[in-house]
């Protein structure tokens, strides 16, 4: 086997055993939480209007049908099995399965988060190259500034701004619960702007450092043209370029929420937030087990590209000389 | 060539930024000196104006003066945050510590297998399940951030141990009999203590961000204790008919999360000391 599939290999498991005990975790705090499932499902037996003999019956029935006696490893198993189906429960309000419900709302936050996060590396790596470039320039410092400026703001204060701005002052954008393309564009905007910020710093200074490397002096007292060795330390500065704007994706994914809720915009971000606050406990669950699953995939992605973009893991195992 | 400088005058920044926190510090710790009207005490007739010379953020939906409750409410805001950090900062450095100093044992796998499994919630999705489910006000929200606040500490604290654990003086202190306990605390603490600093600066402002923002969809403190949150969430309702409510509290924040920003990339770009990421 070659190291590169060794890696891989290694890379996936590791990757299920994250992937498990996050779920885990999830199981537990969502265990943990006061309050009787079933008294919430059922209501209690005044509301019920039953009366208490069948209250009870009904009671230890259904206790027994979500296993809420056993221990919650056994719970778990039980909970994975039907999450393996693709049976995340059904809704308290609608009484229609989550993965139903989630995947109705998923087309719309995809339409805004994919454009959102193309801005956000576009802005991001393209800003902090050319700030890193002319450091200490006008331009440079005017990238600066809006950095500092866009992260001190919080995202909803920026979004609701432009709302205002865009929909009540210069009526452009109209308020509706739709989804049309007439309304993605300013909130697909905003989340790209709001979430680039991090990602511009980051790469700055990475590019920075990399053009302060003695490799670049020498290239550059060699009389190696200067779209060169731009390019060559832009080769350099690939692979944490690449971990950090995953890490500013799941970000994102995190701040579309906000977004989805103040524009909204009928994606599974609004609807989580709206069954968190209705108590809708199976849609609350089976959207965390979504984000889990999503931010894990994309951890994945670029350890992968990773394992594939490094050379020194393309060759076999056994000719590979550490040193001398 | 040598290294390029990512700041010409981080002396400046870090002086801007700490005199605007002093400002904001000041002026929430003597809110009853500073504050011209009382932040509870309702007013039916003046309900909903807009900025003027009396009231100079407006009043809110029950006549109460804005300004003088974002004073009030800064107290709570900035008190919560500084201890949620504070906590994070070393519960984070010492568990990163014990990682780094351990580096591959046991302890140091059961700590980064956690830190694996934590990162993988998005931070807004894990605050919004706990208040959910605990029910909402700062308590719950600020065990939602404990859960989560203490990992970039530990990720800096293990790699600046891994960086400095083989260095001849720490070697020196080994060979010289020194216990795992003393190293640990004697010679690497010293030199987490600044990178840690400059990234609890950061995290603070961020803290302070995410805290406004879970508060205004309805997950943090509750009314009617003036809070920067609560305030926003109750303002809410009121947007489009005095977005300056909301423009108000977000001034104050803007401003606190600014001075903590430049503090910290002016120290940042001074002391230099260790990468820092604050994403």
């Amino acid at each position: 086997m070659s190291l590169r599939n060794k890696s891989i290999v290694s890379k996936l498991v590791e990757t299920g055993v994250t992937l498990l005990l996050a779920t885990l975790v999830l199981f537990i705090i969502i265990n943990l939480a006061p309050g009787d499932p079933i008294r919430i499902l059922l209501g209690t037996p005044e509301v019920a209007s039953v009366n208490n003999q069948v209250y009870q019956e009904k009671y230890q029935e259904l206790r027994e049908a979500y296993h809420l006696d056993d221990s919650i490893l056994v719970q778990y198993v039980a909970w994975m099995k039907n999450v393996l189906r693709f049976n995340l429960g059904d809704s308290f309000y609608t009484n229609q399965p989550v993965i139903i419900e989630l995947g109705k709302r998923m087309p719309a936050t995809l339409l805004l988060t994919i454009p959102a996060i193309i801005i956000q590396l576009t802005l991001g790596i393209g800003l902090g190259i050319i700030s890193a470039l002319k450091h200490n320039k006008t331009i440079d410092n005017l990238i600066r500034l809006f950095c500092v400026f866009l992260s001190s703001l919080p995202g909803f204060a920026i979004s609701l701004m432009l709302l205002y701005l865009f929909a009540v002052r210069l009526k452009l954008y109209e308020i509706s619960h739709t989804v049309s393309l007439m309304r993605l564009y300013l909130p697909t905007i905003t989340l790209g702007i709001i979430s680039s910020p991090a990602l511009i710093r980051v790469v700055r200074s990475n590019m920075l450092e990399e053009l302060g490397k003695q490799y670049t002096a020498f290239a550059i007292a060699r009389g190696v043209k200067k779209r060169a060795v731009i390019r060559g330390a832009l080769k350099n500065i690939m692979l944490p370029i690449m971990t950090l704007a995953a890490h500013s994706s799941v970000n994102l994914i995190g701040g579309s929420v906000i977004i989805e809720s103040i524009f909204s915009w009928p994606g599974i971000g609004k609807y989580a937030l709206d069954s968190i606050l209705l108590r809708d406990y199976p849609v609350v669950q089976g959207y965390g087990f979504l984000m889990i699953c999503i931010v894990i995939a994309i951890n994945l992605l670029v350890e992968l590209g990773y394992i594939f973009i490094d050379p020194r893991l393309k060759r076999p195992e056994r000719k590979i000389r550490w040193g001398g | 060539m040598g290294r390029l400088k990512v700041n010409k005058n981080p002396n400046l920044t870090i002086f801007l930024g700490i005199f605007i926190l002093i400002m904001i510090v000041i002026s929430c710790t003597f809110a009853n000196a500073i504050a011209p009207f009382s932040p509870i005490e309702q007013n039916p007739v003046d309900r909903l104006k807009s900025p003027n010379l009396t009231h100079l953020m407006g009043t809110d939906q029950f006549g109460r003066d804005v300004f003088s409750r974002v004073l009030y409410g800064g107290r709570r805001t900035l008190v919560a945050a500084l201890l949620a950090t504070v906590v994070n900062t070393l519960l984070g450095t010492a568990l990163g510590l014990i990682a780094g100093y351990y580096h591959g044992k046991l302890v140091d796998r059961i700590i980064m297998r956690i830190v694996d499994c934590l990162v993988a919630f998005p931070f807004i999705v894990l605050a919004m399940i706990i208040t959910s489910l605990f029910g909402t006000g700062l308590v719950h929200l600020l065990i939602a951030i404990a859960i989560v606040w203490w990992i970039p500490f530990a990720r800096l604290s293990r790699s600046v141990t891994l960086k400095y654990k083989e260095e001849p003086e720490i070697l020196a202190a080994k060979v010289a009999g020194a216990s795992d306990v003393i190293i640990m605390i004697r010679e690497l603490l010293p030199r987490i203590f600044s990178p840690a600093f400059i990234l609890a600066t950061f995290k603070l402002g961020s803290l302070i961000l995410s805290m406004s923002a879970l508060s205004f969809f309805g997950l943090g403190a509750k009314p009617p204790t003036p809070e920067w949150g609560s305030m926003l969430s109750d303002s809410k309702a009121y947007f489009f008919q005095a977005p300056y409510l909301i423009i108000g509290i977000c001034i104050f924040i803007f401003f606190t999360v600014l001075s903590l920003n430049l503090i910290g990339e002016g120290l940042r770009d001074k002391l230099d000391p260790f990468e820092i990421i604050e994403i």
